[in-house]
């Protein structure tokens, strides 16, 4: 028998190392909302595996909102000085070999879109993240003030 | 089209140009934020305020205190929230003087942002904030053209709306002057120090 735990043990252990060299998915925040907002940003740190990956998908619950996006802000060309900023959606984000993807504020973001309800300082709820090579990851959102 | 992304390290380099100029044109003040040269006067600006009824809104600063204006939208789900706390982090750092911070924010998305909507957004933020809105483009366009603000809302093939918009904040003394605006990206710290700045050289 103990020796069957320790079997379940390495078992185990083979499979945590297995996760080692993959994407990981940290700091998953979305900032609070305002009554009657529909809009809403979820930010986050991924953490490249060994191979380079590419974020292509994002989806949340019904519940949370009728969609999610990834979009990215940014400074117009050539007005810097202007201080003009936009939004667009893009179709992936890279993420790089062993290296970090940030998604935060004047960035990339996850928008999300027709909140059905306002996101409360201290709720969480789950959104999938689809990567070209991982595959589908479920990760936590907690919602801040920020 | 080419577009740049914000590095957060390409904004540092140009606001650390911009304090240079800050510096230049205000010699008792060490102003983090950009300062312009004349100091542009918006003070005979006036919108509609939705959190007033819509009674008219006049883009100066009460007697002591600064009034914090912003073009933004309300479907904007990163970069006017982010400036909005940011400027929460500031102010919640004065004390006292807290109160002597006024914020109103313009929308540049009125077909959208109804005088509710743009309100209760805006009164997240700050409880006593002023939601200014118009349907008259013209007298939108007058107000940004004051302000040296711009916007663009457009809707793709999708039917999705875009809005690019100019993502100052501006800071206006009791005079109409704009004093100092900041630009996206400014740490709440340096906000503070340019807002407590200010307030001591309005007393």
């Amino acid at each position: 028998m103990k020796r069957l735990v320790g079997q379940a043990l390495v078992l185990v252990l083979i499979a945590g190392c297995a996760q080692a060299g993959d994407v990981q998915v940290d700091d998953v925040w979305a900032r609070t909302s305002a009554s009657m907002q529909d809009a809403g940003a979820v930010y986050m740190t991924i953490s490249g595996g060994d191979e380079a990956d590419s974020l292509i998908g994002v989806r949340v619950g019904s519940d949370v909102a009728a969609r999610a996006e990834m979009h990215e802000s940014m400074m117009m060309e050539g007005d810097d000085e202007g201080g003009m900023m936009q939004m667009h959606a893009v179709e992936s984000i890279l993420v790089e070999a062993n290296a970090e993807t940030k998604l935060e504020p004047g960035g990339y973001h996850v928008m999300l879109q027709q909140l059905a309800e306002p996101l409360v300082d201290g709720a969480e709820f789950t959104l999938t993240l689809t990567f070209q090579n991982a595959g589908d990851i479920d990760v936590t959102v907690e919602v801040r003030e920020g | 089209m080419i577009r740049t992304r914000i590095a957060r390290l390409a904004l540092t380099a140009l606001i650390a140009g911009m304090m240079v100029t800050g510096a230049c044109a205000a010699e008792d003040l060490t102003l983090a934020g950009m300062v312009r040269d004349p100091l542009p006067s918006v003070g005979t600006v006036s919108l509609p305020d939705a959190s007033q009824g819509g009674t008219e809104f006049a883009t100066i600063a009460e007697e002591g205190h600064i009034l914090v204006l912003y073009f933004g939208y309300t479907n904007c789900p990163d970069v006017c929230p982010t400036t909005m706390a940011d400027l929460r982090r500031a102010v919640a750092t004065l004390g006292d003087d807290a109160t002597k911070i006024d914020v109103a924010m313009v929308s540049v998305d009125p077909a959208r942002d109804d005088g509710e909507r743009l309100t209760a957004y805006i009164q997240s933020f700050f409880s006593d904030g002023h939601s200014l809105r118009t349907d008259d483009p013209a007298r939108l366009e007058e107000a940004a053209f004051a302000f040296g603000a711009a916007y663009e809302v457009t809707e793709t093939e999708d039917g999705n709306i875009d809005v690019a918009h100019s993502a100052f904040l501006y800071a206006i003394d009791p005079a109409g002057y704009i004093q100092v605006q900041w630009p996206f990206g400014m740490t709440s710290e340096d906000i503070a120090s340019d807002l407590e700045q200010l307030l001591r050289r309005l007393t």
